[in-house]
Parts: C-alpha cells; structure tokens; sequence
C-alpha cells in the first residue's frame, strides 16, 4: 500500500474561506493492496489469504466454508445451520463441549462457527501467545467434531423456541415475504426450517452434513495478526493435512428463482408504523451495467441525505427516519432492485407515491453533473476504506475468492475506480431505462391495514393506481410451518 | 501509536495480565474547547469526532427529546451552507416562526379539546381545528418559498464529493456525539465544516425533522415487540431521576418542540467548554493542533453558566414489577440501582457481572444447562455518568415461566453474597478483560467512539485506567456489593409473558394438547428418535395399543402422537 500525503504549512498565515470548497488540498494517492501478494493455495487445496500484522499481540483467523443452507435436504431445513452452530459448541474427541467452553473462556478466545444460505465459517480470535493450544482445538473443531447429542438436544429446543418470534417483530415479516415474492416459493432460501424440519434432524445426519462438506477443498482461509508468515503457512497446512474425510466440492447455488406478480401485497400486522418495501428484478456484481448502476442507485436513494428518495420523503416530507434504495449485485443468482421505508400508518400509501415518482423521474430525465459528481467522489474517494486494517484487506480478498471475483476479475480493485469514474449521465438514464422496470414493481407493506388503506386527508392517493398490478392481502404464517394462515 | 506494557496485579492467581495503553494527546484550545488525538497511520483516512457534555438528562418535562432532536438539526447547515440566500432565508425561517406560533395557540386549545373529551388522538389528522388547518397551508406555503433558496442537504454533499463517509452522530442519556471519516488530505475540511456549524448553525427545516424523529420514535420504541415495555421499565425503575425519560423524547412532548427552545439549548450546552473534539487517524498531532486552534478556536467562549444536574434518584424503599403481555417469548428483565460510572463499585459489579455471563458464566451453566428452566440468560453492569444500573435477565424455557426463570436468578444473587467467588472464576473474567483492552483498536472509528464514549461519561483517561483498576477487584468486593445492590428492596422487575389472543399455533401434531402434554410428548419423542432397538420399539408400540382402549380422551389424543412416532421411527431404522 503506498499512501502520499502532503501536510498543509502555514496554517495560521491563512485567512479563513467563507466557502470549504476554496481550502487548497494536497493530492492523495493511494494504490490498493493486491490480492496476489497476500494469496497462498495450499496443497490440500484450501485458499489462504494471509497478512501479518504485528501491532497487537492477537491473530484473527476465519474458515471459510463454500456450502450452506442451500444443501439442506429436502424435509431437514435448519441442518446446515445446527452443524455450524454445534461444530465449535459440541465438543470435541479430546473434550466435552463444557469443558472446551471453559477452556476458551479462560484463556479469552474467541471461537465461533456458523453456517448460513450459501457459505459457512468457523472464525478464531485470541492472544498470540496461546496459538499452540488454539490451532490444536480448531483442528479438531474442523476436522472432527463431536456434535454431542445434549448439546443438539439443546440448540434444537432453542432453535424451535426461536421459531415462535417469527411474526412478532414487523420487519422479519417484511424481510420474509419480500423474498417470497421476489425469488418464489421454490428457492432455495425460501424454504425455511420448521418445527417438523428440526424435529426430525438427528446426530447421524450432522455428521453427514460435516463428513461431506467441510473439508479443505471448499476452505478459504483468511488470517492476519501478530505471527510470522512462514510458521503460520505451516501451522495451517499441519491442521489442513491429512484430512479425515473425503468429502466433495460444494455444488453451484440452485438457480430456481421466479419473481413474483406486479402489484400491491399488504400484510396486516397490529403496529403504527407501516414498512414499506418496493421491489424490483434485478442483476448480478458481473453484469457490464454494474458500475452505472451503483451510480444510478447513490443518486436515487443509495445516497443517504445526498440521495433523492431520502430528500424527498425524509428531509422535505418528514414520513419517515430511514428511506433508501439498493441494487447490489448478486454473486451467485440476481438480487433485486430494493427500496424501503418505515412511515407511520396513514402516510404510507403517500411516501410510497413519492418513491415510485421519484423512480420514474430517474428513468424519465437525464440526471445533473453535480448529482453524478458527489455519486462518483463517493466511491472514488472513499476507495481506501475497503482496506483500513490487515484483517478488513484479508477478509475482504477471502470475500472475493467466495463469490469468484478473484478468477474472474483478478484485477477488480486496480480498475475500479477508473470503471466509476467513466459512468456518465447518459450511462445513468440508459441503466435506469434499461433495469428499473416499473412494469414489474412489487410493492409490500406490512402494517395496519384499515389506516393504510384508509390514507391522509391531505394527500389522497389511489393506492390501487400505485402498481400495475392488483391490491391484494397475505395472510400471515404460521410461524411454526411457515404455511399461510386461513 | 499503541504501546504495550505488562500488568502486574495485587491479586494472587493472576500473575500477568497484559493491558494495552491508549496513546492520546490532549490539548486544550484558548477558548476552552478540549482536543484528543492518537495518530495512527494504517490507512490514509482520519475519523474525526466531538463530544458535548449534553443527553436526555439535561432535559426537563414538556422537552423530552431536545437533545436528540437538536442533533438532527445539526446536519441543516449554516448560514453559507444549505441556501442561496442566506438573508431572504433568515426571513422565511422568522415568518415560519409567525405561524408556528399562531399554531401553537390552536395545540393549546386542542389539548383542552382532549382533556374536555372532545377529540381522541392529537396525532389524527382529522383532530385539527380548522384554525389550524389554515395555518398549516400558509406555513406550507412558506416551505415551499424557502425551498426556492434552499440547497437540499448541502453539508452531506459537500463532505460526500469530498471524499467523506459514515457522517452520523448519536444522542444518550449523558451525551451527544458526532463524527465521519474523512481521506487524510481533508482534515482541513473537517476543521472548516465542523467549526462552522458549531459556530452558527441555521435550524432550517425545524419542524419535518420534528416529523422524521417521531417517525424515529415509531420505529425504534412503539412499533417493536418489547420498545414500549422497555421504555415503561425504565420509566418505573428511576422515580425521581432524570434518567427516566426516553432519550428520544415523550410522544407528547417532540411534536411541541419549538425553535426558541431548540435556540436556548444551543446556547447554553454547545459551549467551547462543554465540547471534547477528538481526531484518530494518519495525520500529524502538531498540524492537527494547530488547525484545530485556526478554526475552532474562533468559537466564542459560552457565557451562560452550565446548570449542574441536582436531582438524584430516591433511595428505593420498595420491590417494584411490571407484568408485560407482549408478542415476545416469555422472559424476564431484572433491574437493581448501582452507583454511577466512576465509583470504584461499579467495577466491582462489572466483574460480578462477568462471573455470570459468558457459555461457561453461573447464569447458562445453571439455568440453561443444569435446571434448563431457561434458553438463555445474561448480566450486565451499565454505569452512566450519575448513576447505573445492574441488569439480569433471562428467556424461560418454554412451559417454565419468568417466574421460574427469575428465582433462579435470585438463587444465583444469593450464592454470590454467601460465598467468595473461586480464584478460577476470578481470573477467568479478569483474563477477558485485560484481553478487551487488546482487541479495543480494530480500527480508527471504533476507536474514536470509544474515547467519545468515555470523555462523555469519565473523561477519556478511564480509556487506559479502566481495565487496571478491574483488575485490582477482590472476591471480597464482588461479595461485598452483591450484598450492597442486589437487594429485593432495590430491584425492579419486569415479566413477559406471550400477549394472548396473539396465536402461536404449535406443531399440527401437537395441536390441542397442554403446554405440560406438549412438553411430554417432545421429550419422549427425543427419547424415541434416539432408540436404536427396534424390538423394544415394536413392545411398545404393542403395548400402547393394547392400552389405547382403556385411556380417557385426553390421553388418547397424547398416545396417538406416541404411537405416530415410534411408528414413524421403527420405518427410519428399517429402511
């Protein structure tokens, strides 16, 4: 990482400007961090990025797992889940799962795993001068873990307790149905566990789970702290070899998803404050449109107060604390085009209006030089904070390696600002003509229903003109089986 | 920089415990504003921030919520900053004023409305008078005249083509913070952009940011399952002290907020000598220094004398309790008063605390592995500037209640005041602690925080001084205040149950069935799902046939799933 920067002399000679932009700045040239200087393959076929880092006697390493809950089998929702919760909390050959805990704790480590929808992660932080003992336990929380039967027990009885909050809080609701009807009942996120589902996983099919894949061959390693690069590399390749199970390549993401139809979907939910949800199809991280589109998405709602949506319906209307837009960029399947915002229940239907009005304007009207100016400055400028510590460079190296952005685009970071900076404001409206489709939109609101529908004297608006689609209710779920209610 | 030093602690059994100490320099500019820096040099950007000494507890009743709300305001601008015409938009901003006024005269009269029954909900459009109504056109009318001249959001675009990010500030009960990230070439910028509006900010767009926190209130206390029951335990927990009022304000009180208010407050709080400016990051202290002295130093000096808070809570005489019915699982929130951020007892506490928490703390060991009444548990200490606030609490395991739950805590309280904490126990937490005090620099904004954290409460030095004295605390000072605090007499208790009338159907299966059945038919499911033999499978399935005849109808329905289920096992082991 080179980083130049002049300091300003003369300070107290100078008057004080009447406007900021009138403050003379040296030049800041900053060169990002390549991935190949910090990327290791291992010969058991694991990635490892790796950054010593002396200023702190700690290391902070993470497993990477490729697989998730995508690979659950059918009826046995919720297993990958269990198996990366319980590989660091169910003990392990040498040690029950209580004693373990208590050994962490004692010495302050830090050891937790997980799996989630498409990648898992077993992640260690502790004190550099216990890494002897650490890499010995995250081997064997790796490689061989004991899943005890009380220890599922337990985290089954939790998990299904959990299950019972689904509907109380309006925005896992929200969150929820809006993938229901952005991906369809059929993708694979979409399939969520429930009290039958967990019931029925057992200890065997943990270890299934586990036996076929976690093993090296899907590991990508991130790890930066207070060591010396050649002993760490050997100290990973000791845990990553021999491996006791064969286990298999995780598979690519099912690609089952089907966007729900147009319209206006209400649930009716008890609280004051309805949460609005405005979709659309959208586009994955690869797609040549990229770029545009993330500066499309800043001016019109990405942005924060320099962003329209949050202007108009914060700033100038006050109908709401929080009111953005994303299109992210999916890396395995399109993500949709999003945007949200919370308003108390007889202002909804009107924020909404602003939204949708505000998303046709962008389509409609080329945007101005100052607006795609602050949009580039933000990303251009704000490029070093991608990198701001060893472990954010190696994290977010491992993070590329995951989605495939190393293979396919080595050189992503080195060509991203110029990639920015080239987006012009025909660029902008063509994106906008091209991937905001209002033809399409779903709209989703979860609140009370009776004062949504029934609006604000001063603003009344037709929610059923609001889509091209129809207004139509759904029910709530089941919390337990997911199923719709009546 | 960071340095490290070597911790030797008074107690036995602790041998070494390895601190980390926080390298800042402080200065003090001419007007009295003080300055905090640490240079770091990982990454070419500077997090910069400020702390005045102002939150909830300054407040009184009728402006619940200014602090918070005055902090929204600081992001409209200056008089340069958010207009074309900074005269024609003072102008605007005192007719707005006019009507507002005007306004105000007809809330009073529907208030009276409200209290003579005459109307229900202030918050309903339908409610306003037609006085109002008018008022409310020609006020609009006046926005939409001060939009002409408006520069929309101008301070958050002059930092984002700058280069800046993450610009937000919060608001709590004994501070308000505000801070951004800025590219290591635009300090100069940051000491421009914040003298200036510390200097004169212009409340432009008042009363739709009035809106926007009421909005903020909705989704943060009154829209969530458990934010009203928590705001209404805090409320019951401090009777006299100003703590008691939610930091976002009264639903009553932030739709009254007036201007003058908002202008009194800035005038009394955001004073140089009430403001801690704080810089983490790549550049250089003695430029730093002197750019902070250019242009902060310009402030002038405040002249009204901060009013110290005298009200302190009443010492409680009486156990107090809520019983909440909420659409949550069924828990339990325990509160004790504990003293204020700088009383060595608050350490104290916060290491009986950590003997409590953590996977292998009491609380999960006993309550969640042992008697499993719960699902999980926790204990914290939570020291603010005048007082604390000692907090346990715990989901019960469904059918045990929070009661259930509760006394198992007290039991938990009770062994702490009988017997000494082990030697084990003891240096298991304070491990932990010393290791906080080595994980605490990831990165310079989190940093940044914490010396905001800190210099709002104790003064930043606590940064380095904090986790030593932690360290220095006995087995007898744990015993020691858990006889002091965590008394019946101190306490206030809050209960959840699940609201009823809110259904959470169970498994279909199970449908039907008590919470006590339930309860037996899970456990024997677990015992069935994990047999082996499918002889002694098939005995009982027998068995229970030749029973069913017998059984009342309650049972009946109880062996059916039984049955189902060995049925159901007795298929998985032969496939």
């Amino acid at each position: 990482m080179l980083v130049l920067v002049l300091v300003p002399c003369l300070i107290q000679a100078q008057e004080i400007p009447d406007r900021p932009e009138k403050l003379k700045f040296s030049p800041l040239v900053y060169d990002p961090p390549s991935p190949i200087d910090y990327r290791v393959e291992m010969p058991s076929g694991a990635i490892v990025y790796i950054y010593p880092d002396r200023e702190r006697p700690l290391i902070d390493l993470s497993v990477n797992i490729r697989g998730g809950s995508y690979l659950d089998p059918d009826g046995k929702e919720g297993l990958a889940a269990l198996t990366g919760y319980l590989m660091a909390r169910g003990g392990i050959p040498s040690k029950p799962a209580d004693e373990l805990d208590e050994e962490l704790e004692f010495f302050a480590a830090r050891l937790s795993s997980s799996f989630s929808g498409l990648n898992g992660s077993v992640s260690l932080n502790l004190l550099s001068k216990d890494a002897d003992r650490g890499f010995e336990i995250l081997r064997a929380v790796l490689a061989a873990p004991s899943f005890q039967q009380d220890k599922l027990d337990l985290r089954k009885t939790q998990v299904i307790q959990g299950l019972k909050k689904r509907n109380d809080d309006s925005s896992s609701i929200e969150s929820r149905e809006r993938n229901f009807l952005a991906y369809g009942n059929d993708f694979w996120f979409n399939r969520h566990p429930t009290t039958a589902s967990i019931e029925t996983i057992r200890r065997e099919d943990l270890l299934e789970f586990h036996h076929r894949w976690v093993n090296p061959k899907n590991f990508i390693i991130s790890v930066s702290g207070d060591f010396d690069r050649d002993e760490m590399l050997k100290r990973l390749n000791r845990m990553l070899d021999p491996w006791p199970h064969e286990g298999r390549l995780a598979p690519d993401v099912p690609q089952r998803q089907q966007y729900g139809k147009p319209g206006v979907y209400i649930v009716d939910k008890d609280v004051n404050q309805g949460r609005v949800s405005i979709i659309m199809p959208g586009i994955r991280w690869d797609d040549p449109d990229y770029y545009a589109i993330q500066i499309m998405n800043d001016i019109l709602g990405g942005g924060g107060f320099t962003s329209r949506i949050t202007n108009r319906v914060r700033s100038d209307e006050g109908l709401a604390y929080s009111a953005r837009s994303f299109f992210p960029g999916g890396a395995f399947y399109p993500i949709v085009f999003r945007a949200g915002f919370q308003s108390k229940s007889r202002t909804v239907v009107f924020a909404t209006s602003i939204v949708l009005e505000e998303i046709k304007k962008i389509i409609e009207e080329p945007v101005k030089a100052k607006e795609i100016l602050t949009a580039k400055k933000s990303f251009i400028d704000t490029f070093p904070n991608n990198f701001s510590s060893p472990a954010q460079v190696v994290s977010q190296f491992a993070s590329d390696e995951m989605i495939g952005r190393f293979s396919k685009q080595p050189d992503y970071w080195v060509k991203y600002r110029d990639r920015i900076d080239v987006v012009d404001i025909a660029a902008v409206q063509r994106v906008a003509k091209k991937h905001l489709n209002l033809d399409k939109v779903i709209v989703l609101i979860v609140g009370q229903k009776q004062s949504i529908l029934d609006g604000h004297p001063d603003h009344p608006i037709d929610i059923k003109r609001l889509t091209a689609g129809k207004v139509r209710e759904l029910p709530m779920r089941n919390p337990l089986t997911m199923q719709p209610e009546k | 920089m960071l340095r490290y030093f070597f911790l030797v602690s008074v107690l036995m059994g602790v041998e070494f415990a390895q601190g980390q100490q926080v390298d800042v320099k402080e200065r003090t500019l001419s007007n009295g504003m003080k300055l905090l820096m640490l240079e770091r040099h990982h990454s070419p950007t500077i997090a910069g921030g400020w702390v005045v000494r102002v939150g909830s507890v300054n407040e009184r009743p009728g402006i619940t919520g200014i602090a918070h709300l005055f902090e929204h305001m600081m992001f409209k601008g200056t008089p340069t900053i958010g207009t074309r015409d900074a005269k024609r938009d003072a102008e605007i901003i005192n007719e707005q004023e006019r009507v507002r006024d005007a306004m105000r005269l007809e809330e009073a009269k529907m208030r009276l409305a409200l209290r003579r029954g005459e109307i229900g909900d202030l918050q309903k459009p339908e409610n306003k008078t037609p006085r109002y109504r008018e008022l409310e056109v020609e006020f609009n009318n006046l926005i939409k005249e001060q939009r002409e001249v408006l520069v929309k959001n101008e301070f958050d675009r002059i930092y984002t083509t700058a280069g800046a990010s993450g610009m937000n500030a919060f608001t709590s009960n004994d501070m308000t913070g505000y801070f951004i990230t800025v590219p290591a070439n635009k300090l100069e910028m940051w000491t421009w952009m914040e003298s200036e509006r510390l200097l004169s900010p212009v409340f432009r767009e008042f009363y739709a940011e009035r809106d926007v926190v009421f909005e903020e209130r909705r989704m943060r206390t009154e829209s969530t399952p458990l934010g009203k029951f928590q705001e209404s335990l805090e409320a019951l927990f401090w009777e006299s002290h100003p703590y008691g009022w939610p930091v976002i304000g009264w639903p009553s009180d932030i739709p009254s907020i007036s201007k003058a208010q908002a202008d009194e407050f800035y005038s009394i709080y955001y004073a140089p000598q009430n403001i801690t400016l704080v810089l983490v990051g790549d550049f250089k202290v003695d430029v730093a220094e002197q750019l902070c002295e250019k242009y902060f130093g310009r402030i002038p000096r405040g002249e009204k004398k901060l009013p110290e808070i005298v009200t302190a809570e009443v010492t409680q005489k009486v156990e107090k309790r809520m019983n909440a019915e909420a659409e949550a699982n069924p828990q339990v929130d325990i509160l004790w008063h504990s003293p204020a951020s700088g009383h060595p007892d608050s350490r104290a506490l916060k290491v009986l605390a950590a003997v409590l928490s953590g996977r292998s703390g009491r609380l999960h060991k006993s309550l969640v592995l042992g008697s499993k009444l719960a699902t999980s548990a926790f204990a914290q200490q939570m020291s603010r500037k005048y007082a604390g606030m000692f907090n346990v609490g715990g989901e019960a395991k469904e059918p045990k209640t929070p009661l259930d739950v509760e006394n198992a805590i007290y039991v938990e309280i009770e062994r702490l005041k009988n017997e000494l904490v082990s030697g084990r126990e003891l240096q298991k937490v304070k491990n932990n602690f010393a290791a906080m005090a080595v994980r605490r620099t990831s990165s310079n904004f989190h940093m940044l925080l914490q010396l905001i954290q800190y210099e709002g409460v104790v003064g930043w030095k606590a940064i380095n001084t904090e986790i030593p004295s932690i360290l220095e605390v006995t087995a007898e000072d744990v015993q020691r205040v858990a006889k002091k605090y965590l008394t019946k007499e101190n306490r206030t208790v809050a209960t959840y149950t699940r609201k009823a009338g809110v259904k959470v159907p169970d498994d279909p299966a199970l449908a039907g069935l008590s919470a006590d059945q339930q309860a037996v038919v899970r456990r024997i499911s677990s015992q069935i799902k994990s047999e082996k033999n499918k002889e002694r499978l098939q005995q009982q399935l027998k068995t229970m046939e030749e029973q069913l005849g017998q059984a009342g109808d309650k049972q009946k329905g109880l062996m059916n799933i039984i049955m189902v289920k060995i049925a159901e096992r007795l298929a998985e082991l032969s496939k």
